[in-house]
């Protein structure tokens, strides 16, 4: 019968000396070279916390009434608002393209009895439905699905 | 603590990778409607009307993928802050900054879900 393993059950008894020479940071981290694409994908996460209160300041709004939702939307259409939203919508643009980018490289050979598909039909797997999602959004608000 | 970090990993990293798979599609679609085709007008008249959005957030349908867009970019948000602040030598302050970014994506999304009941 087979168990989880203790996550330090390889762990040395006592901590033995090391050979290996202390970590640097390289040269360009954080801004120069590739780092910077890297910092950046890693920073999108301000934008993302931000987002998720945004979002939930919206809905409970919208929990709130008639009032409570106009207000939200004015909010959201002041000048603080419209940046706020233009710089997340080219960070999940960013993010978007950098991930499915690194996605199809991170499949495992064989997923059970099955090979994943071919990394281009996976690329075309996910824009499609990252296409799909906002083609909804955009039908939902246009009336479709609604009264 | 950090043993707690260890063994919560699996589920912190689901949530991320949901965060970033999922939570950008949906922001996508949101920002593209509030950032974009609302300021531009693009929009039939009353199509952000009080009923009409709240007659869609209130469904079963509705509610999970409003407490998506509320959730899952806020664990993508945490876990990728968590680690810029390990790139930029926080190691050793690891345990506290995990326990303040997870406690607020915890924070906000039991929020969410309480936003999204009380619909």
């Amino acid at each position: 019968m087979t168990r989880p393993a203790h996550p330090h059950a390889m762990q040395p008894s006592r901590a033995g000396r090391t050979r290996t020479a202390p970590p640097l940071l390289p040269d360009r981290f954080p801004f120069q070279g590739r780092y910077l694409a890297y910092t950046l994908f890693d920073l999108t996460g301000v934008v993302y916390l931000i987002m998720g209160f945004v979002v939930l300041r919206v809905v409970w709004a919208l929990g709130d009434g008639p009032q409570a939702w106009q207000a939200a939307r004015d909010s959201m259409a002041s000048p603080l608002g419209i940046a706020l939203h233009g710089i997340a919508l080219v960070s999940v643009c960013f993010v978007g393209v950098r991930f499915f980018r690194l996605f199809p490289k991170a499949q495992p050979p064989r997923i059970g009895p099955v090979k994943p598909p071919p990394r281009p039909v996976i690329y075309a797997m996910l824009y499609l439905v990252w296409i799909g999602v906002i083609f909804g959004f955009m039908v939902i608000i246009n009336g479709g699905f609604v009264g | 603590m950090k043993h707690l970090l260890l063994r919560l990993e699996p589920l912190i990293w689901l949530l991320f990778g949901l965060g970033i798979l999922v939570g950008t599609m949906l922001l996508t679609g949101w920002l593209l409607v509030f950032a974009v085709a609302a300021p531009l007008g693009m929009l039939p008249a009353g199509a952000l009307a009080f009923d009409r959005i709240h007659e869609f957030a209130a469904n079963p349908i509705g509610r999970l993928l409003l407490l998506a867009l509320i959730a899952l970019p806020l664990w993508k948000g945490a876990h990728h802050l968590r680690t810029l602040s390990i790139d930029f030598g926080g190691v050793s302050r690891d345990p506290a900054v995990a326990l303040l970014l997870y406690g607020i994506a915890l924070l906000g999304s039991a929020l969410g879900v309480l936003a999204v009941i009380r619909l």
